[in-house]
């Protein structure tokens, strides 16, 4: 009954065979666990399986310690000045120093912190939102949605980096906190149009009717029945939003829209520029901030490949067996 | 025709939308925009009556009715009128967009343009080969190159083409002893200036195009009519580009209309790099310099031309889906 | 020479992800020219398998591992990319399961069909729009059709589409993979009667891959069975009719049966003969009932209520706007009396789903009343919704969809037990158990803790009726519950609910397009055409001496393989 092009035959059969040969269903799996649990350690091991995901994680971590670590790994602070000025590379300074004297690893290092910080504070809350929005829109219908759809389309339209420029003007006061309340406030839209999608479709399922055929009260339709299955949609576009809330901080602060003594690897590109390392010759200067930045975000969107793993049904249930 | 008159009626509210919006911005925001333009703006000489009104209809003042300052607003906007920078005074605001559109329009749109249907064949043929060489290293430089902060690659590029080997003009459109117009040697000249920033947008944003098709053109080759096709012993060629291209082509260009955005900001970065005074150049030395009446209407600018953009792309999809037709 | 030879084939599925599974087990057969030969599995069988390597249309992670596949002589599997094109003209072709979506959404039919002429430039140029017009009328279709998109054809259109597509290679052999599931009932008689004539005036081989055992042997003159990735039965279809060799086979053709006879048997369903069953007959004391030690507050309530719908209409707002409205369901009425079974039939979009909407509450009648016992249904939200939905109950059609793939049996199982009886979540176990227990799924224990996909179809919708049962439901509406399942597993899931309808004492609405299944577990039937009620009665009355041209139509659309051979 089945094309061979989208799911195999034998995938039918696993799950059509004459009720008398129940007993070879997997009887492997403790049964013991909370099933939560056991979704949670399946949904980990399938995003591990992928490779590229494995590759993201790694780095992710990496960087994870070397925001953690910052103050035992930097061999200086990061704003201590009074080192020779736009020193080239060398055994002290290993990516040489700032035009201002400052050790430029150390800045690297430090500057990890406001990346991954904005990243995971701006993803989570514009996730939240996102989940917030999309959810209610999947489940309202009539012109309280179209109104929505209105929003959230304009929100997505308009775009993003002027929009966050012009309020980063208005707001004056420069500091991280305003730049995650710009990235949020120009990022939840596009999760939240996924997330109203695949609400819609999952509120459309029978199992869905068959939760209300079972007197469950809306509130409980939503986050019992519908949210879980929508784990890996959340999962992605948190990682989506995180990645963009890191660009678009690193371009603030590289316009010097954020708080220029800050040291982050988006205010080290904008001294860079404002002192001319280009002149100087500087190319680690140059090169280490955006790599890293480069790299942070690459990793991001190799762990949402393993995430994107996770909402393909077969690999979900289990059939890795 | 009912799609295209449902999309253009669309396209009218979300404007409206985006100038509302507009007009609302300085008004929500803390502290008082317009008094602190109009005081900077003092500084450069008495302040006259019109222009104080121009400034207050633009960016709000506690006084007055909202309403009355909202269709002064709206007036203003249609007659380009958006009083005069204090940057660059006594230009007006509206002949200092006027001449770096042109700029940023050319620049931005052909690369942006060009970079979505490179990315597209890429990502064609990627999906075709799926899983050999072709598909892997554009596959894996793409996903790679679209992390790339815009203005990194420009710094990037800047530095090593420009400074290092100094093969093309480090900033600007063009050089100051020619004179613009249509004329061989100046063309010659800005299409040297345009050199780096293009291939800075196109390298960015190549990624994102590649990575969107070949994702949507490996789905429709697993739908039923191309199987079909290929039962029926139509030749690859037909069966790569007029059934499963063909059909990919649809949801990437939507996505397109929504990843404009982000180019278009993206673009604003690399031309503040290379100092290319086009809208994004502008756009910087406003902020800078807290030029809000410039700003203002710099960013209504920029999102009325990418509201333009996607409709241009809504409308195409018309054409190319029979499904809307109906 | 036979046109097609296969010597010990196998196919293998190796996924990344997974152990490899063999589909195709050493499967050898023949076919000879001009024959019409149908293979029948159930799902999983592999029996589509077989047809995509036949005509060497597998793709990874599919992977023929071994063996021959002579066609016309020639090892079709060493075949290089370019001679396979070639060979796809005047060699074999290839209908699909979902003919719906075989065609390219963007480009007309007529633009379908100069994509094949132009591939294999068979027909001259010149002749191209004259072939593709006489092409689509020998499958019934008006010429029109050629400046028409996919998307504005129906689907049994597509599907003609599609074989005229085909017929268009001039092929020797056609493979037909599933050519009617997809279709409505009727729609699918019609189009396996084209097939037919075409078969017999074209004169081509054709294979016709099916699930449906009584389908296949009306058509063909020789059927195999696979089961399990081997060909188990292989034989003339009157013999195999008459006298299978297969313990399978023969399983499988005691699930088909005469909805016309007298006397109508499928295993595990008691005979309903031509007897009266009233109403009455049927309807228990309410004392008897087996598992009445956990639910005390039932008394009173057993089966009293009667379903009124009276004089109901429901049109929908037109899906696009230019369009008119759909009228749904036109002035009916119906009563549904305690205890009483009864069948909803119709082809699709006669509106008998919408009919169950009504009364179960998820939509509203445009006008007309719905009750159940003293409630008026239409007039119902929110908190009142809820009460109604303890008394009635829903069995859905498709077991895949209907459970939360992320809720083991046990919390599917407890939710309406702890909002319909009030039980603490420790009482509810119990319960839970004991629901199981009623539809057969033990150990319970065992049960209880499993998740959705390590279920059969079969057990899945078990479950679905255990939860349908949890609040002691007066009425259950069942649609299609058996529809999504294979047909071995069909009436065993139709006993339990006939089998749990009459011990409890609860009124089933049945709601089908399977005359056969609503023949052996309903006493009343109601047949629904384009929203209107064109025949109502005994069911075995009405299925034997229907009346109506429509209940005749639908009778004829039943596949009868007691009519085997017809093409022989």
């Amino acid at each position: 009954m089945t094309t061979p092009t989208t799911l195999p035959d034998p995938g039918g059969s696993e799950s059509e065979r004459p009720a008398g040969a129940a007993d070879s269903a997997p009887p492997d799996l403790p049964t013991s666990a909370p099933p939560r649990w056991r979704v949670v350690t399946r949904a980990a091991g399938t995003v591990w399986v992928n490779r590229k995901a494995r590759l993201g994680l790694v780095v992710l971590a990496f960087f994870a310690l070397l925001a953690l670590l910052a103050p035992v790994l930097a061999p200086y602070s990061p704003t201590a000045g009074g080192f020779e000025r736009s020193a080239g590379p060398s055994s002290a300074h290993l990516f040489g120093t700032t035009a201002a004297g400052e050790d430029v690893l150390s800045q690297v290092i430090y500057g990890s912190r406001i990346s991954l910080l904005v990243g995971v504070v701006a993803g989570v809350l514009s996730t939240l939102v996102a989940v917030v929005v999309g959810l209610s829109w999947g489940y309202v219908r009539g012109p309280v949605a179209e109104v929505v759809n209105f929003v959230v389309n304009l929100f997505l339209v308009i775009p993003g980096l002027p929009l966050m420029i012009v309020i980063a003007a208005y707001l004056q006061n420069s500091g991280l906190g305003m730049i995650i309340f710009v990235v949020v406030l120009t990022g939840w839209a596009w999760g939240a149009r996924v997330l109203r999608s695949q609400t819609q479709s999952l509120r459309g399922r029978d199992f869905v009717t068959a939760a209300q055929f079972s007197g469950e009260r809306s509130w409980r339709i939503v986050f019992r029945e519908i949210l879980p299955n929508m784990t890996s949609i959340i999962a992605s576009s948190f990682f989506g939003a995180a990645t963009a809330a890191i660009l678009a901080e690193s371009g603030l602060s590289f316009l010097g829209l954020g708080d220029t003594t800050q040291v982050s690897w988006g205010t080290m590109l904008f001294w860079a520029q404002n002192s001319n390392a280009l002149l100087t010759g500087q190319w680690v200067l140059l090169l280490a901030p955006g790599l890293c930045i480069a790299l942070l975000a690459t990793s991001l969107s190799l762990v949402n490949f393993g995430v994107d793993g996770l909402s393909n049904p077969r690999l979900r249930e289990g059939s890795g067996r | 025709m009912r799609y295209f008159l449902s999309r253009l009626g669309l396209f009218a509210l979300t404007a409206w939308a985006a100038i509302t919006l507009n007009f609302l911005l300085p008004r929500l925001m803390p502290g008082s925009p317009a008094d602190a333009a109009i005081a900077r703006l003092a500084q450069n000489g008495p302040v006259d009556p019109a222009t104080r009104a121009a400034i207050e209809a633009q960016l709000g003042v506690p006084t007055g009715g909202l309403l009355a300052q909202y269709w002064d607003y709206l007036g203003n906007v249609l007659t380009l009128d958006f009083g005069v920078s204090y940057t660059f005074f006594p230009a007006s605001v509206a002949s200092l967009v006027g001449s770096a559109l042109p700029f940023t329009l050319v620049l931005v749109g052909l690369v942006t343009v060009a970079a979505f249907v490179i990315g597209t064949l890429i990502g064609v043929l990627a999906a075709w080969r799926r899983g050999s060489a072709l598909d892997a290293l554009p596959t894996l430089s793409g996903s790679f190159l679209a992390a790339f902060p815009y203005f990194w690659t420009a710094l990037l590029l800047l530095f090593f083409l420009g400074y290092t080997f100094q093969l093309f003009p480090t900033s600007g459109a063009y050089s100051p002893y020619t004179t613009p117009g249509l004329n061989g040697p100046f063309l010659a000249d800005a299409v040297a200036h345009a050199v780096l920033p293009a291939v800075t947008i196109l390298l960015t944003s190549l990624g994102g195009w590649i990575l969107g098709m070949r994702n949507a053109m490996i789905g429709t080759l697993g739908d039923d009519y191309v199987t079909f096709a290929e039962a029926n012993g139509l030749r690859s060629r037909t069966v790569a580009l007029r059934y499963a291209a063909r059909n990919a082509i649809l949801p990437n260009l939507t996505g397109f209309g929504l990843a404009l955005g982000g180019v278009v900001g993206g673009s604003l970065l690399v031309e503040r790099v290379f100092a290319y005074p086009g809208v994004g150049y502008l756009l910087f030395n406003a902020v800078t310099n807290q030029d809000f009446p410039l700003m203002q209407a710099l960013f209504l600018m920029i999102t009325l031309s990418v509201l333009v953009a996607n409709f241009v792309v809504d409308t195409l999809y018309g054409i190319l889906d029979p499904r809307t037709r109906r | 020479m036979s046109l097609l030879e296969v010597q010990d084939l196998s196919v293998v599925y190796e996924p990344s992800d997974a152990a490899p599974t063999h589909a195709v087990r050493d499967v050898s057969l023949t076919l000879e020219r001009g024959e019409f030969v149908g293979l029948v599995g159930e799902s999983g069988s592999g029996k589509s398998t077989l047809g995509f390597a036949l005509t060497r249309l597998s793709k990874p992670p599919a992977r023929i591992s071994s063996g021959r596949i002579l066609f016309d002589g020639r090892d079709v599997a060493a075949l290089e990319d370019e001679q396979l094109r070639a060979q796809r003209r005047g060699g074999f072709a290839m209908v699909l399961q979902s003919g719906m979506n075989a065609l390219n959404p963007v480009r007309t039919v007529g633009n379908h069909f100069r994509d094949v002429f132009a591939a294999h430039g068979h027909v001259p140029r010149e002749r191209r729009d004259a072939r593709a017009r006489e092409l689509v009328e020998k499958v019934e279709l008006s010429s029109t059709v050629l400046g028409r998109y996919p998307g504005e054809l129906s689907g049994g259109m597509r599907q003609r589409v599609s074989i005229a597509l085909a017929l268009a290679l001039e092929p020797q052999l056609m493979v037909f993979d599933e050519p009617t599931t997809a279709l409505d009932v009727l729609v699918q008689h019609a189009v396996m009667r084209t097939i037919r004539e075409l078969q017999a005036s074209e004169g081509f081989t054709a294979l016709l891959i099916s699930h449906d055992l009584g389908v296949v042997l009306e058509s063909t003159s020789r059927v195999m069975v696979m089961h399990q990735g081997v060909v188990v039965e292989d034989g003339a279809s009157r013999d195999v009719l008459r006298d299978p060799q297969d313990d399978y086979t023969k399983m499988l053709l005691s699930h088909y049966a005469d909805p016309r006879a007298e006397v109508v048997e499928l295993p595990g369903l008691a005979a309903r003969g031509g007897q009266l069953v009233t109403s009455a007959s049927t309807a228990p004391s309410p004392g008897r009932r087996a598992h009445g030690s956990g639910s005390a507050p039932r008394v009173g309530r057993a089966a009293s209520a009667a379903v009124v719908v009276d004089g109901v209409s429901k049109v929908y707002p037109p899906p696009r706007r230019g369009a008119a409205t759909v009228t749904a369901l036109d002035d009916v009425s119906m009563r549904l009396e305690p205890g009483q079974s009864m069948a909803l039939v119709g082809a699709s979009g006669s509106g008998k789903s919408t009919l169950a909407q009504l009364i179960t509450g998820v939509v509203r009648p445009t006008s007309g009343t719905v009750s159940v016992g003293d409630v008026r249904v239409d007039a119902l939200r929110g908190r009142g919704l809820r009460a109604l939905r303890r008394d009635v109950q829903m069995v859905f059609q498709d077991p895949y969809a209907a459970l939360n793939p992320l809720h083991t049996v046990e919390y599917t199982l407890t939710r309406p037990v702890v909002n319909y009886t009030g039980r603490s979540r420790r009482e509810a176990r119990a319960r839970v158990l004991e629901l199981l227990e009623t539809v057969g799924l033990t150990p319970v224990e065992q049960f209880a803790a499993k998740l959705p996909h390590q279920l059969s179809g079969g057990q899945r919708q078990r479950v679905v009726i255990a939860r349908a049962l949890a609040s002691d439901p007066q009425i259950i509406v069942a649609d299609e519950p058996v529809s999504m399942l294979d047909v071995s597993l069909r009436a065993g899931v139709l006993a339990l609910l006939e089998g749990l309808r009459a011990e409890h004492g609860v009124s089933m609405l049945y709601i089908t397009h399977d005359l056969l299944s609503a023949r052996v577990v309903t006493d009343q039937i109601m047949v629904l055409h384009d929203g209107r009620v064109v025949e109502r009665g005994e069911t075995s009355q009405v299925l034997r001496f229907p009346q109506d041209p429509y209940t005749i139509e639908l009778l004829d659309a039943v596949p009868q393989p007691s009519r085997a051979g017809g093409a022989a």
